[in-house]
Parts: structure tokens; sequence; C-alpha cells
């Protein structure tokens, strides 16, 4: 009875603990780095939805970023070019958003699918109309990315092997939510967001200025939303692909409601989601390794499978860990969170109102 | 110019501006890049390879899904909630349908109308859970349906490469549904399948639905005002779950449509886009069933005139995407689709 098991490496690899704490390590150091660009927009997210303004399309302006950092870096051979580009390029979309939603009185969720459709067409289109020739004419598309870090000490030290073939965006995404933490918590201008977003009404009353405040938050959520873009192109593939953020944009939002529109939720929710992914990842590449399925030596999953089939005949074929149910993890956690199995949920009170 | 009508003039010249634009982008004539688009469209002026009806042809099958999700997000706003999920409803939907056209075999009269029924069903219980989270634990349905929309996703892809496939295939994707499973041609001369015409009765179905009976009456007033109609006695909550899950059946049928009319089969990757067209033509509609179908012809017309574009110069055929965002632009600058809030 042997079950082909992707959960089994660990079971058996378990007498070479260090080759094992190795393995762990990467997968986390993996995790941290999907999990950057998601704590990028989920704040971008956050800044805008503590305004009061919905904004569904953190997935267009990701892409927009993650292609004009592209061309932009292709164009003049300078990476910082590329960053600011790519980020102003997420900025600008979010003006279209802002001027909707505070201008036109216009539905949020509508004008964020406008959004979104704006940067999937636009950049397919771009990209097929002056990279791809670029391409035919033999010149390269691949922009490179920005210089890693690779050090002695970084081998033998957990630390070092969480931080190993990282960049500096990592490290930024690490430390930006504390600074939006202090932000909202102790500025004038982050309470002044925080009440802007539960009651406009008040807030203007009191005479805050709330279509000037939730102009910044949107703007500043579509840079930090393109800075997510460009941290998919010149810190993880060095080059563009088309409709490249997919779905990352919706995983932030995700993360972002899942943590409760607050900073320190988000940035776990985005760190979570982006363990789940680096996990998708490597059970995808791995070689399912069979193991001996005993009551105490299959894992969860086998043990689960054999409750609710025959053991006999089903699982002599063996089974591997579907990755798509992974893949389901960041949804239908956040669908459990939103119908408030892990206490309640609270939005912002204004959000999404005129 | 704050006059309506002046907003239309300006948007409108904003929006072909916008054409003509991506038109000289492309490197091709403007006055080349319109007809080619007119040819593509509507046949006119006609052309030695592309005749009047093989551009009907492709408009119509196009705007057939288009205006399925453009029913179903309508609907769903004249109840009042947002019906963002389409795609998602669409995916189970025709995964649904080409399961039971290649599981079964039937008679025609009986395997047809199974796996049209059967993708319906798959997309009004996809958008039944997110109506009923919303009346229940109030979990905004907009949320929740984006994140259907991804678990339909993922699970129609577990089903397509692990349980459903065909087993003849390395791809993952089913096996082509039976014959008696497929939606016939309109005629010899148009290869547009039934479901235009099933669209289309099915929006004048739900004009007369919406408009003309007591059930239509209520659930718009649940939509305009849940508390007043709550206050005189409409079941709101029934209404609007109802209505949701109509407009869930209607974009899986758009699914179901799409697999038995067109592609025979359901794969890794099925074409979902139609949940984002589905809302740009409800908006531009005024979420009514019948100006839905003016709208869908519209950017069906659009779709397939961009892309005879796009076959004759090479010129990308995304340029029909950037037009659909700045028509949903266009339509909320004069103030379309402004919802009462939350509350």
């Amino acid at each position: 009875m042997r079950c082909r098991c992707a959960w089994a490496n660990a079971h058996l690899k378990s007498n070479e603990t260090t080759m094992n704490e190795i393995l762990n390590l990467e997968l986390l150091n993996a995790a941290i780095r999907n999990a950057a660009p998601l704590i990028f927009a989920a704040l971008g997210g956050l800044l805008s939805e503590r305004s009061g303004v919905v904004n569904i399309g953190l997935e267009g302006m990701m892409l927009m970023g993650a292609f004009v950092s592209a061309w932009i870096a292709l164009l003049t051979g300078s990476l910082w070019l590329g960053l600011f580009g790519g980020v102003m390029a997420g900025a600008m979309l979010a003006l279209i958003h802002a001027y909707a939603t505070q201008q036109w009185r216009a539905d949020h969720v509508i004008s964020g699918v406008a959004v979104i459709l704006l940067a999937s067409g636009l950049t397919t289109y771009l990209f097929r109309r002056f990279i791809i020739p670029m391409e035919e004419a033999g010149k390269t598309s691949v922009v490179g990315v920005f210089p890693s870090f690779e050090a002695e000490w970084m081998e033998s030290n957990p630390l070092g092997l969480l931080l190993k073939g990282q960049n500096w965006m990592v490290l930024f995404a690490l430390f930006l939510p504390i600074a939006i933490h202090l932000i909202m918590k102790r500025s004038r201008w982050g309470l002044r967001l925080f009440a802007v977003g539960n009651d406009s009404q008040k807030a203007r009353s009191m005479g805050v200025p709330v279509r000037a405040l939730r102009y910044q938050g949107v703007l500043l959520s579509g840079a930090l939303a393109g800075l997510a873009g460009v941290f998919l192109t010149l810190a993880l593939t060095g080059q563009f692909r088309e409709n490249m953020s997919a779905g990352k944009g919706f995983i932030a939002l995700a993360a972002l409601i899942f943590g409760r529109w607050t900073p320190w939720g988000a940035v776990g929710a985005a760190l979570g989601f982006g363990f789940f992914e680096a996990l998708q990842l490597q059970l995808q590449g791995k070689q399912v390794v069979a193991h001996a399925l005993g009551a105490d030596d299959g894992c969860l999953w086998c043990r689960w499978l054999q409750r609710l089939g025959n053991k006999e005949t089903e699982l002599l074929t063996g089974h591997e860990l579907p990755t798509d149910l992974l893949l389901m993890l960041p949804y239908l956690l956040t669908v459990i969170a939103m119908i408030g199995l892990f206490g309640k949920m609270k939005p912002p009170s204004d959000l999404g109102n005129p | 110019m704050k006059s309506q009508g002046g907003r239309v003039l300006i948007g409108a010249g904003i929006a072909l501006a916008l054409l003509t634009g991506l038109i000289w982008l492309s490197k091709v004539p403007i006055f080349v890049g319109y007809r080619l688009i007119l040819q593509g469209a509507i046949g006119i002026p006609p052309s030695e390879n592309a005749g009047l009806l093989d551009a009907w042809d492709n408009t119509l099958h196009e705007m057939t899904p288009i205006l399925l999700t453009g029913l179903a997000v309508a609907l769903a706003l004249q109840a009042g909630l947002f019906n963002i999920g389409a795609a998602g409803q669409l995916t189970v939907g025709a995964c649904a349908a080409a399961w039971i056209g290649a599981r079964f075999t039937l008679p025609a009269p009986v395997h047809l109308p199974f796996a049209l029924l059967a993708g319906a069903a798959a997309g009004a219980v996809w958008a039944w859970l997110p109506a009923w989270l919303k009346m229940k634990r109030g979990a905004h349905e907009v949320i929740t349906t984006i994140m259907f929309n991804y678990l339909a996703l993922y699970f129609t892809h577990w089903l397509v490469t692990e349980v459903i496939k065909d087993p003849e295939s390395d791809a993952p994707k089913t096996a082509a549904i039976a014959e008696t499973a497929q939606l016939p041609f309109i005629g010899s001369f148009l290869f547009t399948s039934w479901g235009f015409v099933l669209a289309v009765a099915l929006a004048l179905v739900l004009w007369a639905l919406l408009y003309q009976t007591v059930w239509g009456y209520e659930t718009r007033a649940t939509g305009s005002n849940p508390d007043a109609a709550q206050a005189a006695g409409i079941p709101t909550h029934r209404r609007a779950i109802t209505a949701f899950m109509m407009s869930g059946a209607l974009a899986g049928l758009a699914g179901a449509v799409e697999v038995c009319g067109l592609h025979y089969n359901f794969f890794e990757g099925f074409p979902s886009g139609y949940g984002f067209d589905g809302i740009a033509v409800a908006l531009l509609a005024g979420n009514h069933p019948a100006l839905t179908i003016g709208t869908a012809y519209l950017f069906g017309a659009l779709q397939s005139g961009t892309y005879n574009l796009h076959v004759a110069t090479g010129a990308p055929k995304e340029i029909a995407i950037i037009m659909q965002g700045v028509l949903i632009l266009f339509a909320l600058s004069l103030r379309l689709g402004k919802r009462a809030p939350e509350k």
C-alpha cells in the first residue's frame, strides 16, 4: 500500500534535519518574495479604502505599473527611471478613478472596472505594438532586476537565509507597514483620512477637506499599486508579460479585507497568501514521493481521503495534493472572514458612498 | 456645457478621438482603419474577403454572451445588487454544460435543454451563496463575487485537469459534447447559433417580467429603496436573492451557450471576460433589458470590427478592450449607474 503524496516529502526527509530546515526556510524566503507585491498593493488599497473610496482597480494599476516600468527601463536602460515611471503610471490610472468617483460621483466599483479594462487593454496594445516588434527585430525585452542580497554570513544564519536573494524592494515592503501604521495612527493627515472614511459628513462639518483627502488617498493607492507592478517586472521576473498581474491585485484586495483594513492585518494576510503561493509553486514542480500508508505514517490529506473512500482500492494508485486547492485558499479564507467567522468585520463606515 | 446633451457630445467626441488616435498609433491610415472596422462590424462597405453576412455573423455571435451577461448584471442591479461575478458564474455554467453534453447520450430534444439548464443552474448556485451571505451575514456581494470568480476559475481548473478531463487528450479540456447537445445554426446563410435568438428572447421576457409583473415591480422597488419596500410589505430579502440567482443563471447560460453553440467543449482558460463586458453594456443601457440588446450589439460590433482590423492590418485587437473602458467612463460621466448609498 503506497501512496504518492506530496506532503510525504517532509516525512521522508525527517532524518535529514538540516536539509529539511533549509528547505523550509527557502519556502519562507519565497513566501516573502511572493508577498511583497501583495503588501504594496494591499497597503495602497488601505489608503484608498480608509478614505472611503472602494478600489477594485488595484489589479489594473498594478498591471499598468508593471508595463510602464518595463517599457521605460527598456527605453532608458535605467531601472530607477522605470520604477519612477511605473509608480507614476499607477497614480495616473488612480487619478481617473479619483476624478470619476469624486467629480462625477460615479459608482466606485464601476469606475474600478473601467480602470481594469483600460489597463488590460492599454498594456496589451502597447506591448504588442511597441515591445513585440522590438523582439522580432532581435532586441531583448529583458530589462533585468535590482541586485539581490548575497553575502557569506547569510548561508549559516536563519535570518540571512530569509533575506538571501531578496532585494531592497522586499525590505521596503517589510518596513512599509510600520510607516503606514504610524501615519494612520499618529499623523494629522492619517487621522483625518481615517475620519473622512468613517463619516465624510461629520468630517466635512469639522472643516476637513474631504475631497482633497480622498484624492490624495486614491492617488497614493495607485502609486503603491504601481510599485507592486514594478516589483513584478524589476524585482521578480525582469520582463513584462501580458496580463502578468494575473489576479494579484484581487488577492491584495482580499488581503486588505482579511486583514480588516488595518496595516498589520493586511501585511499578515499578504504574507500568508504569499506563503500559499510559494507552497503551491513548490508542490507543482515536485516529483511526488511514495510513502507507506499506515495509521501514523500517512499525512492528514491521506488519512482524510482514506476515511472518504475505500482505503484498499483508491489509494493504491496514489494521489497528489491538488494545487488548485492551495490557490483557492486566499479567496476561501477571505469569504469566511467576511461572513464574520473570525470575528466581526468593521469596514470604514462611509466606504463606497459618494 | 453642463447639460446632458453637451456631455454626450463631449464624451462621444473624446471617445472617437481616442479611437482615431489608436488607429493612427497602429500605423494604419485612419480612413482605411475606420473602413475595416465598419466592414468587420456591419459589412458595409462590402469587400471581397469579408461579406455582409460574415460581418453580421461575427457581430451576432460576439454579442450573444455579452447580451446574456449584460442581462445578468442589469437584473441584479435592478434588485440593488452588483453582480461582478458574472465571469465566475459563466465559467461554472460552461463547465456544467460541457460535462452534461459529453457525459450523457440522450435524444436531442432532451439533451440540449438539459445541458443549457445545467449551465444556468450551475450559475444560479454560484450566485446564490454570495446573495445569501449578503442577506444573512452582511458580506458585501461585490467582494464575495470577486472571490467567487477566482474560486470558480480554480475549481473548474481542478475539475478539468483531474475529474472530467478528456481521457483521450493530454490537454486540460473536456471531451467534445455530443451532437445532440449542440445548438444548431440559425440557417445555412448565417452561422450564428440559436443561442443568439434565445438571448434576445430572454431580454424581451426579462423586460416584460421587470416592468409588467408584480414580481418585477417589487424587485425594482427592492433595488431602488429597500427600506421603503420593506415597509410596504415586500419580502425584500427573498426578491433580492431570487433576482441574484436569476442573474447567475443568465450568466451561467452565457457559458452554456458558448459551449453548446461555439466551442463544443470546456477547456483550461475558458474565456470569461464577458463578465466585465456585461457590466459595461448594462451600465450603458441604464439596466434596461431591452436597451441592453442595443448596447450589446454595439459591443459585439466593436469586437468584430476591431477583429477585422486586426486580421487585415495586424493592429492589436485590444483596441476593443480600451474602447470598452473608455465607454464605461463615458457612461459614468453622464451620471449613469448611480446607486443608492448603502444603509
